[in-house]
Parts: C-alpha cells; sequence; structure tokens
C-alpha cells in the first residue's frame, strides 16, 4: 500500500513518547523543555495538516494565530529556565526536590560522578634575560625547559 | 488465572507490533545517561534494529516510489534525531538534535501537503526556539560534567512508561487501519491500475512485450481487480453508504470472457470503483468539514468577494470547487499560502493583532524575569 495517513500518525506518536521518555528521565531544565516540545511537534505532526480532511484555506487563519502562541510559549519558557537557574545556581532539575509531595522520599544520587579528566600539564619556561644573546655553543641554552610536575 | 493466560496469549498475537518497541526501549534504556555509561554502540545497534523493524513491520509499504523513500527518510531521521536528543549528556548537542527533529517533521509536513506549515514551523522552531534555547543555555553555564547532565532520575521506569504509551497508541491506531477504510481501497486501486495494458500503450509507444509478458500483465491485472472489488471492506462500506442513503452501483466480473475482455472488464471497473471512492471520501470530508467549521460564510451566506485570481481562492471556496490533482488531494499550491495570506488579512485580522499585543506583552514579561539583579536586591 502506498504512504497512509496511518505511517505518519504512527511516526507522530513515537516522536511523542520519545519525548515523554525524555521529559521524564533527564536531569537538566533545558534537555527536559526541549523533550516537552517533540511531544508537541510529534503531536502537532499528525493533528495539523491532515490529509483525511483535506485543508480548508478557511481554517488558515486559526493556524497564524497558533504559530504566535508557539512563539510565545518559547520566549516564556526560557524566561522561566533563566529565572529558576538564577535561584538554584544549577540547571539540576533535582534541586528542586521540595516541591514534591509530603509522602515521597527524598531521591539521592548514590553513585558518585566519575572525577574528572586531570587538567592539561605544560612546561613551564623561564623567560630570557634582558640583554641575553643567542647561544654560540651548546652548554649556554638561554631558555632552560623545566619539567616540574609529569603532565 | 484465565484472564492472564488470555492477556499473553493477545500480546503473543501482537508480536508484530511489539518487538520493534521491545528492542527500541532497550536501545533507549542503554542511551539514557549515567555516571557509567554503557558502550555507546550497543544502543546504537539496538536502535538501528528497532527502526529496522519498525519499518518492516509495522510501517510496511509497497512498491518504491518518491514518496515512500522520502518518507521513510524523513522518519527515519526523525526518530534518530529524537533518539539523540533524549540520550545525549551535552544538552548543546540535544538543541541540535531536536533541529534536526524538527527539519525531518517538517519534511513529513511537506509530503502531507502543508507548505505554508513547513516553512512556519522551519523559521518558528529551527530558527528561533532553537536559538532562545542555545542563548539560555550560553548563559546558564555547566562547566564539565555535572549532576544535571551525567545523569538520569529512573531510566527504567522512564523508558517502560514511554514505550508502554508507545504500544497503547500503536494498538490503538491498528484497529483503526482495518482494510475497508477508503484509503487503502483507493491505494489498492491505484496499484492495480497502474499494472497497465495492451489497448493503452498501443497508440503511445510499441510494447516489446512477448505475448506471454501481455497475458500474464492482463492475468494480474484481472487478479487484482478481483481482489479489489470483492474486498470485505468494499462490501461494508457500500452497505454503510447505502444505509447514509447514498447510491453504489454492483460492479462484476464475467470470469469466463476471454482475456481481452477479462482486462478491459477490469479497467473499466477499477476506474468506476476509483470515481465511486473518491466521491465518497469527498463527501465524508465535506461533512466532516461542514460540522467543524462554523461560520464560513458571512452573516448572510454570501461569499466574500472575490479579489483577484493571484492571491488563490478565497477562503470560503466552497470544498469542491478548490483545485485538486488526480488523486482527490488539494493541488500543492501557491494557493495555500496565497489563500493563507488572504485569510489572514481578511477575515482573521483581530485575532492577529491579538496575537501580536499579546507576544509584546510576552516579550516585556520575560525581559522583567530575566534581568539581571545587583546583589542584595529581593529577586
Amino acid at each position: 500500500m502506498a504512504v497512509t495517513l496511518h505511517h505518519f500518525l504512527v511516526v507522530g506518536a513515537a516522536l511523542f513518547a520519545l519525548g515523554l521518555v525524555g521529559f521524564l528521565s533527564r536531569r537538566n531544565l533545558i534537555v527536559m523543555f526541549l523533550c516537552a516540545e517533540m511531544m508537541l511537534q510529534g503531536w502537532r505532526s499528525t493533528s495539523s495538516p491532515s490529509p483525511a480532511v483535506p485543508r480548508q484555506p478557511a481554517r488558515a487563519g486559526v493556524r497564524a494565530v497558533r504559530h504566535h502562541r508557539r512563539r510565545l510559549r518559547g520566549g516564556v519558557r526560557g524566561a522561566l529556565i533563566l529565572m529558576l537557574y538564577k535561584r538554584q545556581g544549577s540547571l539540576d532539575v533535582s534541586l528542586w526536590q521540595d516541591l514534591r509531595e509530603a509522602d515521597l522520599d527524598r531521591t539521592e544520587d548514590e553513585e558518585p560522578l566519575p572525577p574528572p579528566p586531570p587538567a592539561e600539564q605544560y612546561p613551564h619556561l623561564s623567560p630570557c634575560r634582558p640583554g641575553a644573546r643567542p647561544p654560540r655553543r651548546r652548554e649556554e641554552p638561554c631558555l632552560k625547559p623545566s619539567m616540574e610536575s609529569s603532565g | 488465572m484465565r484472564n492472564l493466560a488470555q492477556l499473553m496469549q493477545g500480546l503473543a498475537g501482537e508480536w508484530p507490533l511489539l518487538l520493534p518497541l521491545l528492542v527500541g526501549g532497550l536501545a533507549v534504556w542503554l542511551l539514557l545517561p549515567r555516571p557509567r555509561p554503557y558502550p555507546w554502540y550497543l544502543g546504537a545497534l539496538a536502535g538501528g534494529l528497532s527502526l529496522f523493524l519498525a519499518a518492516t513491520l509495522i510501517l510496511r509499504t509497497s512498491g518504491v516510489s518518491p514518496e515512500v523513500v522520502l518518507f521513510y527518510a524523513f522518519s527515519g531521521l526523525a526518530l534518530v534525531g529524537a533518539g539523540m536528543l533524549v540520550t545525549q549528556h551535552n544538552p548543546a548537542r540535544a538543541a541540535l538534535s531536536f533541529t534536526l527533529v524538527v527539519l525531518s517533521t517538517c519534511g513529513l509536513f511537506l509530503l502531507l501537503g502543508a507548505p505554508f506549515l513547513m516553512a512556519a514551523t522551519i523559521i518558528v522552531y529551527a530558527g528561533a526556539i532553537i536559538v532562545t534555547f542555545l542563548f539560555v543555555l550560553m548563559l546558564a553555564q555547566q562547566a564539565g560534567l555535572s549532576d544535571a547532565d551525567a545523569r538520569s532520575r529512573e531510566p527504567a521506569l522512564a523508558t517502560f512508561t514511554g514505550f508502554l504509551l508507545l504500544a497503547t497508541m500503536l494498538y490503538v491506531l491498528k484497529g483503526y487501519q482495518r482494510p475497508g477504510t477508503v484509503e487503502e481501497l483507493l491505494g489498492r486501486t491505484e496499484a492495480a491500475l497502474a499494472l497497465g495494458s495492451r489497448d493503452e500503450m498501443l497508440p503511445v509507444v510499441e510494447p516489446r512485450q512477448t505475448d506471454e509478458e501481455r497475458a500474464r500483465n492482463d492475468r494480474r491485472l484481472f487478479k487484482q481487480a478481483e481482489s479489489v472489488l470483492n474486498a470485505a471492506g468494499l462490501r461494508d462500506l457500500a452497505r454503510s453508504a447505502r444505509e447514509a442513503g447514498e447510491e453504489w452501483v454492483v460492479v462484476e466480473l464475467n470470469a469466463e470472457a476471454p482475456a481481452d475482455e477479462k482486462a478491459k472488464q477490469s479497467r473499466q471497473a477499477l476506474e468506476k470503483l476509483q470515481r465511486l471512492l473518491a466521491d465518497h471520501r469527498e463527501r465524508i470530508s465535506e461533512r466532516l468539514t461542514e460540522a467543524r467549521l462554523p461560520g464560513v460564510d458571512d452573516a448572510e451566506g454570501r461569499r466574500l468577494p472575490a479579489m483577484s485570481s493571484l492571491s488563490g481562492p478565497p477562503p470560503t471556496t466552497p470544498f469542491r470547487e478548490v483545485r485538486r490533482d488526480a488523486a482527490g488531494r488539494p493541488e500543492l499550491p501557491a494557493e495555500n499560502s496565497a489563500s493563507l495570506g488572504r485569510a489572514l488579512f481578511t477575515e482573521y485580522l483581530l485575532p492577529v493583532e491579538i496575537g501580536g499585543t499579546l507576544l509584546l506583552i510576552a516579550t516585556v514579561g520575560a525581559i522583567a524575569i530575566a534581568q539581571r539583579r545587583e546583589p542584595g536586591r529581593p529577586a
């Protein structure tokens, strides 16, 4: 069979469900909101253009108002994230656990994060003395590289 | 206990639906960020396998046409981008995966015949909203690996919930996909008609077909026609149409006619069926749109005056007069954007202006919320 409405509905449902998985499991506020946007995208990809009901030109105005609302949502969401970040100093949503219901326990992170990779060590080069000349012989190098720590 | 056994049997019967979802759920669970993550290729392999299984088991299509190829490409990209968005631990990369999802979804919009929606979505989403998120990311910097990025809350439960919901939705959708829908019958009629028969090809091009090939094509056409005209769904459709007061003509194929006659009969029967189905679909959609669109005409029931034809049909054009292509779909228009613009500036002027004012107020509010305050002042 050719590509029917059912195929598009399946893809929209898959996008919605994946957005739900991301919204429930991620802890970064920004990624959570991106997943919510993807849920919206999956829903809209099936509801807005629907070949079962061929588009009427008259519905165009309704769609235009919806575009306005979408832009509103994006802007206000960004402001909200910034405000939440300013309060806590981090984008981690687990820091807002005090908003949970009274009978639930706090979720603690049991597994520690891996230690960050050690910062790169570069060799320290002492600067030349003023008035120094390039060495004529190998025994008097101007620059004395000293490896103070193993890199 | 018997209910449980019935449930398991029912689940086992739905294995084409559940297998890609199981593998996909495993892929997402493997890829979700953890302090000590699993190797990424495991999840990627499982994800690729689940996409392949979904394409063959759930989203089956027959035949290779540009539409099918494009559909698979766009939906595959969309699902890959969605998986990446959910599982990337770097939020900037997640934002870019979201852009990929939006662009692929806009390709799907275009396949559905909504060019304005595609363009507007790309501008608004992939343009403005992604940039907004990236700016917010810049302003809310996280240095290095942090709790927010490297961990997930309850990955197993979240994956299970999401994919359980997806399984439910797909099961319900499958129930609506049962043969007997007008679209599927139309598709099969088109496929049957595309086989071609001797009579049509001769005036156009000299067919280099041998007699056997011609006979085989004619037989195939007859078989296809038989399978379409005798489809159970068609009889139900005819019955329901007759109950609704529409006229449906019963078409019969004579199995004893000579081969030529068979092919011609099949072709005529299929064309008649195609017209009937297209009419029926139009009438259903007409009733649906009329029910959902109050007030298409103005108060006295007059049509709004038509401006020049360059700006597309007026928004109150009756359903039947919108230009359609051979398959009965409204033609992909420049007219779509033109008529949209016309509607925006004539019928929907007030909502557009109110929307603009709301946007302005929201912008002011957003600036007020996000403003940097001096230390010591209450936030």
